[in-house]
């Protein structure tokens, strides 16, 4: 008998032992929010981009508990607003990334030249806006008109966002992207309708300051909901484009 | 149960102490035995590097993981891999697959070998082997040994390769790192800046060239590195690192500013020169295959072309892998003979070639703007009897690299066509399409075929002709020569169709051959001309070096040195190297894939058959799923696995990622 009690002893000893080692992670999920928008330091409309990995990003870097984080990205929306409430609240670095003057420029050796991100303790809810040169600035010039044979014609209008020279690269291409979603961008445009442009050399930079009328390609164009923007870009690093708004016609 | 047994039975004490004394004490004796021995059951360095056998299972593990673009690589599912749907071909735009519709990166999550660890696996093999067999050296002569060792010397150099033209600079180790002798902080290793990584490559390949004799005594088949060969893949990597230098425009510094993605312009010539001197020094130790070649016979010139990629002992083969079956294998052709050749496995046809790359052949009508000329003055259809009509003057390289509608392979004619046009054909045939259209064509007039399964249409004269080709084009199953063309480059012409199957092929891929000696000799010489560089005679040297590639491929040779443009050579390149996984290389280091595919649908060519005039006619237009390829930049530097920033975090991520 005093054997087999031991026994139970230590079986009860061994499994309260193990449950110990249980512990529950309580610490509360990220529940703070950074919100903000990229404005054009000209004309103070936001800048637009393009939802994806293609087009505007915010780059936070928690500095509460290393002086070299690994850096934390997320898209801004189309508009050029970004808004996430799902952060730590923590100490940030933050910048945004897009096409436009870098918000850290740098010269061709690395030096930091200009550092205009923007250090937030985060607690609750954060507002940071940034005011930002646009590679290229694109404006409708009136409003898309519908053709009498079904095709659509736009006029926009494209001036330099900087007058720094760095930033001044040739035009690379002027797009006119067509969709049936208002998702409208390079990454997400019907191929069938769009007019894409490449120019070679500096042969695009004429082009600046002109009224550019395009028209779309490939006939006449579905009866559905149809969404228009201009995307045009400069040769830098990534090449990333610079666009209109959004703007849809309604079929006759 | 013995210690609850001391503890219910006092009257036994005594005993038991006798008992465990004389326990204790057997323990103790067996105590003195040395246990630090070592294991019986792991093989030993000294089993290994005491016996040329060990050598050679060594080297085998080296030369099996070394990273190059064989018939087991896809950019979808990595190297190593026996599946070859998503082709590198398709990604790179010199062909259409059904299973590949866009641009992409490497999917490195999708990849069964991951090429970080992958690569610093051999990486670390290699310097454990230049570390270990010097102390061994005593069992060898010195001639092996340095041989040895120079190849240790080149599968590291080409690891670093594979890593610089994929991440740009990556971590350098040189040494073996041990854990735990050295820590966590210092086994953190940042990338080395861009230019560092590609100065390490030439150190190793230099190392290589100078430490390998002339041919490799364990294997001279070409399957293992001489002096040569080494030559040759620095020549290959020079010319990246060149081009980087000279045309890339994305950089990212780290916080000590270094330059860990880019390389300063002003090195570019540097490279270039060293990828020129490395070329020249093949100058007469390999040559251009030519057994069958004979001057002015186009057909002596297309099996010379189509024998030189099955002759194992060409001259030509600087560097190979083999493969032999049940070991070692692939299924190229289970992949991609035509339709009409299927074998049991089911696939055929994965790389259809596109009109772009084709058009970049001589020997065919073409516009002024040198695009295939299908339409007569008046804008109708011109019409041929067969359809190998149009290609009756092609360049021979051309016809052995693509199948052509309506060549011979195997015995067989490979039907190609898309439909039957049953309209009127008085007064010529207008486009069925406007130009530039992306439509589908007009159901009226034309007799497609859904699938293989067809229903024969009857002709105008009574007989019965099947609506599409036994190779395609069906409009519901792309099983087929979805460009109208098929590829013929690395297929096995006397490969039964019983045994054309996955997992059951074993040509040789040929990784460095001569033919791109000379290409990387002349591309280097030419930016050496463009950038004023006097050293030779440049120009020339380019110049003679792209008339050989011509004159074997029976393509038109150039007139005069200043009629190059770097195009000229580029071009050169693409049309020889096509499908052996270098294009996409090319393009990316060229820095113009982004061009190239921006917003980009490929062109095909359709042909169909004109029943009321018992001819042919082609139509040149875009691929007709509209499938769009647009290169993102910032792929030029893949992302590095997010698994091996949280490893090492002191490796920054590339931009845009």
């Amino acid at each position: 008998m005093k054997k087999q009690s031991l026994y139970y002893i230590f079986l009860c000893i061994i499994i309260l032992a193990d449950i110990s080692c249980t512990k529950i992670d309580n610490y509360p999920g990220p529940s703070s929010t950074l919100q903000g928008k990229v404005f054009d330091a000209l004309t103070d409309s936001t800048v637009q981009t393009e939802y994806g990995g293609g087009g505007t990003r915010v780059k936070l870097l928690e500095t509460s508990y290393s002086s070299n984080p690994t850096p934390e990205y997320f898209q801004c929306m189309q508009n050029g607003a970004f808004h996430d409430d799902k952060i730590f609240a923590a100490t940030y670095n933050v910048s945004v990334e897009g096409a436009f003057v870098p918000v850290i420029q740098t010269d061709d050796t690395g030096k930091v030249l200009i550092d205009s991100s923007k250090n937030i303790v985060l607690k609750n809810t954060a507002t940071v806006n940034f005011w930002v040169q646009p590679f290229l600035r694109i404006e409708w010039v009136g409003q898309p008109v519908f053709n009498p044979d079904s095709t659509v014609t736009v006029k926009i209008r494209i001036t330099r966002g900087t007058d720094n020279p760095a930033y001044q690269g040739n035009v690379t291409d002027i797009n006119l992207y067509v969709s049936n979603t208002a998702n409208d961008g390079n990454n997400n445009y019907d191929p069938r309708y769009s007019n894409l442009h490449s120019y070679g050399g500096t042969s695009g930079n004429s082009l600046l300051g002109q009224v550019i009328t395009i028209t779309t390609t490939g006939g006449a164009l579905p009866p559905q909901d149809i969404y228009f923007r201009v995307g045009a870009r400069i040769a830098s690093g990534l090449k990333r484009y610079n666009y209109n708004a959004v703007e849809s016609i309604q079929y006759p | 149960m013995l210690n609850f047994n001391f503890l219910q039975s006092n009257s036994m004490k005594n005993n038991n102490l006798k008992y465990i004394t004389v326990i204790l004490g057997i323990f103790s004796l067996a105590a003195c035995r040395n246990l630090d021995i070592p294991p019986k059951n792991i093989v030993q360095d000294a089993d290994v590097f005491s016996t040329t056998a060990g050598i050679q299972a060594y080297m085998a593990r080296l030369y099996s993981e070394l990273p190059i673009e064989d018939f087991r690589y896809t950019p979808e599912r990595g190297l190593n891999f026996f599946w070859l749907i998503s082709p590198m071909s398709a990604v790179s735009g010199d062909a259409l697959s059904r299973d590949q519709t866009h641009a992409q990166q490497e999917n490195f999550g999708n990849w069964s070998w991951s090429v970080w660890s992958g690569c610093y696996g051999v990486i670390r093999d290699c310097n454990y082997f230049i570390e270990t067999l010097p102390k061994y050296a005593k069992n060898f002569t010195t001639a092996t040994v340095n041989d040895w060792i120079g190849e240790a010397y080149f599968v590291r150099g080409m690891t670093y390769f594979a890593l610089a033209k994929r991440f740009g600079g990556v971590p350098i180790v040189t040494t073996v790192l041990n854990y735990p002798g050295e820590t966590i902080d210092q086994l953190k290793i940042p990338r080395a800046s861009e230019k560092a990584t590609w100065d390490q490559i030439k150190s190793d390949l230099d190392s290589a060239t100078l430490l390998l004799p002339v041919v490799n005594p364990d294997d001279n088949d070409g399957t293992r590195a001489n002096k040569y060969v080494a030559a040759a893949f620095e020549s290959r990597a020079m010319l990246y690192a060149g081009s980087i230098a000279k045309y890339n425009s994305i950089t990212l510094f780290d916080a000590k500013n270094n330059e860990i993605c880019g390389i300063p312009s002003t090195d570019a010539n540097a490279y270039f020169l060293a990828a020129y001197n490395a070329a020249k020094m093949l100058d007469g130790k390999y040559s251009l295959y030519m057994k069958a070649w004979a001057a002015n016979n186009p057909d002596a010139q297309y099996q010379n072309f189509v024998d030189l990629f099955s002759d194992p002992g060409g001259p030509e083969n600087i560097f190979v892998r083999e493969y032999q079956y049940p070991n070692s294998v692939h299924g190229y052709d289970a992949y991609n003979v035509p339709r009409q050749l299927a074998g049991p496995n089911g696939y055929s046809a994965e790389v259809n070639p596109t009109l772009n790359f084709v058009d970049m052949f001589d020997g065919i009508p073409k516009n002024p703007d040198g695009t295939i000329k299908t339409l007569d003055a008046n804008g109708h259809y011109i019409l041929y009897k067969n359809t190998m009509d149009l290609f009756a003057n092609a360049e021979p390289r051309l016809r052995a690299t693509v199948i052509l509608p309506g060549d011979v392979f195997k015995g067989q004619q490979i039907q190609i066509w898309r439909g039957i046009y049953t309209g009127p054909v008085a007064g010529g045939i207008s486009p069925l399409l406007p130009p530039g259209s992306k439509e589908q064509y007009p159901t009226a007039n034309l007799v497609e075929s859904a699938t293989a399964n067809q229903t024969p249409y009857t002709l105008p004269d009574g007989s019965l002709m099947n609506p599409a080709g036994a190779s395609g084009i069906f409009t519901g199953d792309q099983t087929c020569a979805i460009s109208g063309f098929s590829v013929r480059k690395w297929l096995d012409p006397n490969l039964p169709t019983s045994q054309v199957l996955e997992n059951h092929e074993s040509q040789t891929w040929i990784e460095m051959r001569y033919a791109e000696v000379l290409l990387n000799r002349a591309e280097a010489a030419f930016e050496l001309y463009l950038a004023g560089q006097t050293g030779a005679d440049y120009l020339d040297d380019a110049f003679n070096d792209i008339n050989q590639i011509r004159l074997r491929a029976g393509a038109v040779l150039l007139t005069s040195p200043g009629s190059m443009t770097v195009d000229t050579i580029r071009i050169e390149r693409r049309k020889e190297l096509a499908f052996e996984n270098k294009t996409w290389w090319d393009l990316r280091r060229w820095r113009i894939l982004d061009k190239e595919q921006n917003g980009t649908i490929y062109k095909v060519l359709m042909p169909f058959y004109a029943a009321k005039a018992g001819e042919y006619f082609f139509d040149a237009r875009y691929d007709e799923r509209n499938d769009v390829y647009t290169f993102d930049p910032r792929w030029y530097y893949e992302q590095i696995p997010q698994s091996v920033i949280s490893k090492n975090s002191n490796v920054i991520q590339n931009p845009g990622y």
